[in-house]
Formats: C-alpha cells, sequence, structure tokens
C-alpha cells in the first residue's frame, strides 16, 4: 500500500513516465517540448552553475517586496474601508473602476516611469497584490462579530485601540488568507513581469532559454517555479495553521 | 499608445534630477546576430580601448527597445528599422547613433517563407487567403513581406496574417496551425531537416536591399550630453564590423555568448552583415514603405533621426 501522504505523487510520476516514454517514441523534434530525462539533465547543469539561484532569488525578493508593499496598503486601505461605512461609499467607484486594470497592461509606463530591475516589477506586482488584500480583509473587517463590536463600544475603546485589540485580532485568520492568495498572485506576476519585459529572474531566464533554442532549460525553469509555487503555499499553510490553530480553518475548504 | 508613452517618457526624464556624463554604457539587443559588432567589441575589449565600459542586456521583444532606452535602463538599444520609425512617429525622442546589420545577398537569402507541407505556393498570389505567421506584426520581416506582396501585385489585405514568434515556429508549422511562416536562418534549415515543409519564397532576397535591418539608438538627450561616449562608441563598432564580417569563428563565439544559443548552431548560419556607418537615405526607403503601408501617422525628418 502506498502511504497517504504519497499518493499525490502518483499521478504526477505516471505522467512523466508517460512523456518520457511518449518524447522517445516519436523521435520528438520540437523547440518547444523536451522529454523528461533531458529536462532533468538541464535542471541539474543550471542548478549546479548559479544561475538558477540568482534568477530565483530576483524573482523572490520581488515577489515578496511587491506583497509586503502591496498587502500594507491593502490592508490599510481594507481596514478603513471596512470600519468607517462612508469612506466605503465613498471610494466604492474608485476602488472598482481601478481594480479590474490588469497589472500586466501598466507594463509600457511602468517601463518607461520606472526602467527594467526591480522597481519596476515590485511596483506592478505590489498593484496586483493591493486589491484582493482590500476586498478581503474589508469583508473581513465589516463580518466581525457585532456584539464584540458592542463591547469596543461599552468599554469605550478610541478608534486606534478598537482596530488594535479587537478588530485585526478578530478579522486575522481572514486576512491571512487573503494574504496566502496574494502571495500566489504575487508570484505569477513577477514571473509574467519578467516574461513580458524585465531581463531578470526566472521569467527571463525562461525566455532567455527558449530563444536560445533550448527547450529542455526553458521546461526546467518552469518546473522549478511550479516547485517554489508549491513550497510557498506549503509554507504559508504551515504558518497559517501554526499562528492561528482551529481558527486557521475560516475560509480553506481543505 | 506611444504618445502617451512619450509624454510619460518626458515626466520620467524630468523626475530623474542632474544626469551625468556616462562612461559604463549597457547595450540592449535581442537574441539575434544584428548586434554582433557590439558582442564582439566587448568580448574583444575594443570598446575597452576605446575607453568605454559596456556591457550587453539581452531584450526578449524588440518593440520594448525604446522605451528601454528612454527610461535610461539601457543608453544604447538595437532597435529594428520598423521599431525606430514606429517610436520616432509616435512622439519617442529617439536618434540613430550608429549602424549595426544592414541586408545583404547572403543575409537575405537567409530569409524565407517557409510553407508547411500540403500547401503549394508557386507564384505569390498563392499566398492568398492562406495564414501566414510572422515574429511580430508591423516588424522587420512582415513588413519586408508584405512589400514584396505589393511588388508582385498581390494585396497584402487577403493574406491573413498571425503573430508565432521565432522558437515556436517550428511547432506551429508541425502543428498545421499557420500555412507559411516568414523565417530565417537557424530556422528554415531546421524546418526543412524535420520534413515540415519546403521554402515557398525567398522574398528578401528577391527585393534585394541592402538597407539596414538594426542600428543603434539612444535618446537625443543622452546623445547630446555623451558626445564623447558616442564618438567612442561609433569608433569601436568601426573597428569590430570587419571582425564580424570577415572572422566567422570569433563572430560565432560573441554571438553564441550573448544569444545563449548553442555554437554549433550559431555557426550553421553568417551572422547578418554589419555596416557601421548610417546614411539618411536607407532610412528613406524604409520610411516610403512603411508610410505606403499606413504604419507612420506624422512626416518624419531625417536630418533629425540621425545624429551627427
Amino acid at each position: 500500500m502506498i502511504p497517504d501522504r504519497f499518493k499525490g505523487l502518483v499521478f504526477p510520476a505516471a505522467a512523466l513516465a508517460a512523456l518520457e516514454i511518449w518524447a522517445r517514441s516519436v523521435d520528438l523534434h520540437s523547440d518547444s517540448l523536451a522529454p523528461p530525462s533531458a529536462i532533468a539533465a538541464a535542471f541539474g547543469l543550471a542548478i549546479s552553475d548559479g544561475a538558477f539561484l540568482s534568477a530565483t532569488r530576483d524573482t523572490l525578493a520581488s515577489a515578496f517586496a511587491g506583497l509586503i508593499i502591496g498587502g500594507a496598503i491593502g490592508l490599510a486601505f481594507g481596514i478603513a474601508l471596512g470600519v468607517f461605512q462612508v469612506f466605503d461609499r465613498l471610494m466604492e467607484v474608485t476602488v472598482e473602476a481601478v481594480r479590474p486594470i490588469p497589472s500586466i497592461a501598466l507594463l509600457p509606463i511602468a517601463l518607461i516611469a520606472l526602467g527594467f530591475g526591480y522597481r519596476m516589477e515590485i511596483a506592478i506586482i505590489a498593484f496586483a497584490c493591493v486589491w484582493p488584500i482590500l476586498i478581503l480583509s474589508r469583508a473581513a473587517v465589516q463580518e466581525v462579530e457585532p456584539r464584540l463590536m458592542e463591547v469596543a463600544r461599552a468599554l469605550r475603546l478610541s478608534p486606534a485601540d478598537r482596530v488594535r485589540k479587537i478588530i485585526i485580532p478578530a478579522a486575522l485568520p481572514r486576512i491571512f488568507v487573503a494574504f496566502r492568495l496574494a502571495a500566489g498572485i504575487a508570484l505569477i506576476v513577477a514571473v509574467t513581469v519578467e516574461i513580458a519585459i524585465n531581463p531578470i529572474g526566472l521569467g527571463a531566464a525562461i525566455m532567455a532559454a527558449q530563444q536560445g533554442l533550448q527547450p529542455d532549460l526553458m521546461l526546467a525553469y518552469l518546473v522549478w517555479i511550479g516547485v517554489i509555487g508549491y513550497g510557498l503555499n506549503a509554507g504559508l499553510n504551515l504558518a497559517q495553521r501554526h499562528l492561528f490553530g482551529r481558527a486557521a480553518l475560516v475560509g480553506d475548504p481543505a | 499608445m506611444t504618445r502617451l508613452l512619450a509624454a510619460a517618457a518626458t515626466a520620467a526624464l524630468l523626475s530623474a534630477g542632474p544626469a551625468f556624463a556616462q562612461n559604463k554604457i549597457q547595450i540592449g539587443c535581442t537574441a539575434t546576430s544584428d548586434c554582433a559588432s557590439a558582442m564582439l567589441a566587448i568580448d574583444e575589449g575594443i570598446f575597452k580601448k576605446h575607453g568605454i565600459e559596456a556591457e550587453m542586456v539581452l531584450i526578449g521583444i524588440n518593440s520594448n527597445i525604446p522605451a528601454a532606452i528612454l527610461s535610461n535602463s539601457i543608453q544604447i538599444g538595437g532597435p529594428t528599422s520598423t521599431v525606430f520609425l514606429q517610436a520616432a512617429d509616435g512622439g519617442l525622442d529617439l536618434v540613430a547613433v550608429g549602424g549595426a546589420s544592414v541586408m545583404s545577398p547572403v543575409t537575405n537569402n537567409n530569409v524565407a517563407a517557409f510553407v508547411r507541407n500540403g500547401i503549394t505556393i508557386n507564384e505569390p498570389k498563392d499566398f492568398v487567403g492562406k495564414k501566414v505567421g510572422a515574429p511580430g506584426l508591423g516588424a522587420f520581416l512582415h513588413v519586408l513581406f508584405v512589400k514584396w506582396l505589393v511588388e508582385k501585385g498581390v494585396d497584402p489585405r487577403k493574406v491573413n496574417f498571425v503573430e508565432v514568434t521565432f522558437p515556436t515556429m517550428m511547432d506551429i508549422v508541425k502543428s498545421g496551425s499557420v500555412d507559411a511562416v516568414l523565417t530565417g536562418e537557424p530556422f528554415v534549415t531546421r524546418m526543412t531537416n524535420a520534413g515540415l515543409g519546403t521554402v515557398g519564397a525567398r522574398y528578401a532576397a528577391e527585393l534585394g536591399r541592402t538597407e539596414p535591418i538594426i542600428f543603434y539608438a539612444a535618446s537625443r538627450d543622452w546623445a547630446n550630453r555623451n558626445a564623447d561616449t558616442i564618438k567612442k562608441f561609433r569608433a569601436a563598432i568601426a573597428e569590430a564590423a570587419p571582425i564580424v564580417n570577415n572572422d566567422r569563428e570569433k563572430v560565432s563565439v560573441s554571438i553564441s555568448k550573448f544569444t545563449k544559443q548553442p555554437i554549433e548552431l550559431v555557426k550553421a548560419t553568417p551572422p547578418n552583415r554589419s555596416e557601421p556607418v548610417l546614411k539618411p537615405e536607407q532610412l528613406a526607403w524604409w520610411i516610403d514603405i512603411m508610410s505606403s503601408q499606413k504604419m507612420l501617422q506624422s512626416k518624419l525628418d531625417l536630418d533629425k533621426l540621425i545624429l551627427k
């Protein structure tokens, strides 16, 4: 019997084996596909020469910086909109008008204004991360148990204390779910910006490998991004359970 | 859109504060052999000999080069003639500072409309109704092909053009998603060897032109402030160009190093001819054909497009 924790690996392993057999049987001539064994070899080579690690560092540094900046802005506005109904109504049209703009559509202007490098990428990631955190933290604050708010009123807490002592602790598990969601978005946007324009990080490495007609290396980077995404989500899941215990189950069907 | 970019660029330049003449320059090019003179000048220490420190930056898409220049991410870039003229037409204040590559009999022969198996092209009008993949709509190979169609009396509007990037051409031709692709070497040989189809037309060879493919460009503001650097850059490129044209071994190493393409692949194809001097009449031809294809809206002043 396969232990439960390894059951999830059965499908990827079978798919890889099938791909390898298929690639060898059809004598693959392709600039976009490569057999898994060639991808593994390219992976090993790239990891040993350091290029993999510096590209990973660039992408993750941008993704985290964008996530922190966008998260902080989204959280501040989300709490403010959740607490002050008037402010929420005042900003409704603005938020709903700006939110649907795809962050990638800002690329041409961001490139001219900020140039290649971390600054441009972080700005675009931050823009993408503001919205899920803003919307979910606003909802989290609005759904704080009304009796807790009554207690805050009875204790005559100042607005700052109300946010600090009642609202944030009560809404934190949901806010963390928003943060997890935004972390995934940050990684996706980081790689997309690099593929489209920015000559740093894993996305640029994918483009360089593709243009260098090295599909095995290109796919090795792709697999590596999948591994990073998986690791990021697993890490955040762990942190969520560790930090919030049973409350972590809020909004998480798993 | 380009006008909006121009406004943003002006704002960015104004907010950049006082700028200083710089000796370290970044040269941005796509993964082709066109900027081989700059690649070689770095590898052979020619820039250094002329007192310039330079590095190459690999840019994924050529049409990003004007914006990269204006944001000062790169100081000199290698846009194609079409990208440069469209950017200048849109109001971006760019200026050509030196020649990189030109069309030549050898390299024109590398360009082809490669047709997939099952499609027969006997004459230009056979392209009517076909789906043709170009590496970029309005880009170098597309504009040349349209010019060729017009010269052959075929209405280009009756050909369906779609965008297909170079690295995906082989697989897209194999899948039959397009009937033909506008491409060059090493892709023509690779697709021919894989038995995916045949060359339908050598349109660049039939046009037989010698105008620039790519040239070095900078922002006018940077070029004016760095006249001495430009002078040294031109001298270094003029020294590197004959090596590009005559020493296949050396230039292949430099191209492979920059583009990350395997050296055997690079060696199999002659690099595009390097021509360090850029003449106004060469740009005039591009302006004419781009205007006739309604790709330019304004009247461009040739005297201002090339730095004296």
